[in-house]
């Protein structure tokens, strides 16, 4: 596992800024409208997300080095990996429900929501396809998961100020968050020169 | 082919045998968390956070833990409902009196307090509150922006278009005091369910209305309510000098009502025959 790649520092700043999940990949967008509503909870998604998102990609790398390249069978990622990051998170969270009752509770409904989010999903797709090594998915799974949450908290704080804010009747609650999304993704998009 | 279908079901197989060891393998969760289980499905389910807890569940475990917690945070919409009630009542082994506990939100302002200027901010209490202690000449007047309006999960609050203020319904409303909450100017009280009257303004004497004249309607604590009970049902607050129900004695014979020359008393439910002004949210 040593091929030259992109450095892991590229790999962290073009997940965390220049190619984000939600703004440039359009990636979980549903968590990014649904739980953007309070800081708090925005935080509590993010670290769920981040915190799968690094053992999907840990998992899904072994089975793509040594199942999926061995027997030739690439094209099936996509089904294994929906598999494999579903068990995981069912895993994951019976550990944490057993364990540590605290911490379930503060994660509460999101560790279930994320078994089939496409942010995860994507990521793990992103690291096959651009043939990562270990270190490498794992540094672009952190970087992918902190641009999720700092994405969520931009938008949660905006969204904070939104509800006191004088908006026109039609424009209230989902439509005028769509438009700030936009925006947001239009500034983003700033940042693709970078790498 | 083979190889593909071999691959998929491996891999299946061996995440369930993976889910089914650490299911097996770790310790089993605690016996209140079972318990609050049992008692959540008892609860509405709406996660409205009225009772103080972060959604029912969080809810059934501090009652699965201490079922004081029902009396000192009471949730409202088990209170209205009897089969909700009954189960509580069996899973947690409690009696409880749901007369004396239901509760009922009015908002404590005759309205028709003059005002001192035209406010054209932004349309919320909350921000009109904000500028000199709100638009009206009484600072603990209601200023009828509807604040209120939009947290109620029973759309029982609307805006009485003639007096600009806040109007609660007692049919609707459960006394869940989100309302009370979100008021900016703490003048929304909840009050027993079965109160015949109601003492609507928020100034007793102790406070002080700083460079601000006292609103026309309020109580100018005459105490003729005081005298014009017949069955001591009233007891005068002389720290507050306001009237203060006791419920056990009232009679609702409502000779208090005529008796306050301010009209600040009137009855939980006002005649209906008002209700085709009211402005619903």
């Amino acid at each position: 596992m040593s091929e030259a790649g992109p450095s892991l520092i590229t790999i962290f700043i073009g997940m965390v800024l220049v190619n984000n999940l939600i703004l440039a990949k359009f990636l979980g967008l549903c968590p990014f409208f649904g739980v953007s509503k309070k800081i708090t909870n925005a935080l509590s998604m993010g670290a769920a997300v981040t915190l799968v998102m690094l053992i999907a990609s840990i998992a899904t790398t072994l089975i793509y080095r040594f199942i999926l390249v061995p027997f030739k069978v690439e094209f099936m990622n996509i089904i294994i990996y929906i598999l494999v990051i579903a068990s995981l998170v069912q895993i994951v969270e019976l550990f944490i429900k057993r364990t540590n009752i605290t911490l379930y509770n503060s994660l509460g409904i999101y560790l279930p929501l994320i078994t089939t989010n496409c942010a995860v999903l994507g990521v793990t797709l992103i690291n096959a396809q651009e043939n990562y090594t270990m270190l490498q998915s794992i540094v672009s799974a952190l970087g992918g998961g902190i641009g999720f949450t700092l994405m969520l908290i931009i938008m949660s704080a905006i969204r904070e100020r939104l509800e006191f804010a004088d908006t026109p009747k039609s424009m209230r609650g989902l439509p005028i968050a769509f438009i700030i999304a936009a925006i947001l993704s239009l500034a983003y998009m700033g940042f693709s020169g970078l790498i | 082919m083979w190889i593909i279908i071999a691959i998929l079901t491996a891999v299946g197989l061996i995440c369930g045998v993976l889910i089914w060891i650490t299911n097996k393998t770790l310790p089993k969760e605690p016996a209140s968390l079972a318990k609050a289980q049992e008692v959540s499905e008892h609860l509405p389910g709406m996660n409205c956070g009225a009772c103080g807890y972060p959604g029912c569940f969080a809810y059934a475990q501090a009652l699965s833990k201490d079922k004081k917690v029902f009396f000192s945070n009471v949730c409202a919409t088990v209170l209205q409902d009897n089969t909700m009630l009954g189960g509580i009542e069996k899973s947690l082994d409690l009696v409880v009196d749901k007369n004396a506990m239901n509760k009922k939100a009015v908002v404590c302002c005759s309205g028709d307090c003059e005002k001192i200027g035209t406010y054209v901010g932004v349309g919320t209490c909350k921000s009109a509150s904000k500028i000199l202690k709100g638009f009206k000449k009484c600072p603990f007047g209601c200023l009828g922006l509807g604040d209120c309006t939009h947290v109620c999960p029973q759309n029982a609050i609307s805006i009485d278009v003639d007096r600009k203020i806040a109007v609660i319904d007692p049919d609707k409303c459960t006394g869940c005091g989100l309302c009370v909450k979100e008021c900016p100017r703490n003048i929304i009280k909840l009050i027993p369910a079965d109160s015949k009257v109601v003492f609507r303004c928020s100034y007793d004497s102790v406070r002080d209305i700083p460079g601000r004249e006292k609103c026309e309607s309020g109580c100018i604590h005459c105490r003729k309510c005081f005298k014009a009970c017949e069955n001591d049902a009233i007891i005068w607050n002389k720290e507050k000098q306001i009237p203060e129900f006791d419920l056990s004695k009232c009679i609702d014979c409502g000779a208090c009502i005529e008796a306050c020359p301010k009209n600040v008393l009137t009855k939980l439910r006002v005649d209906n025959s008002k209700k085709e002004k009211v402005l619903s949210k």
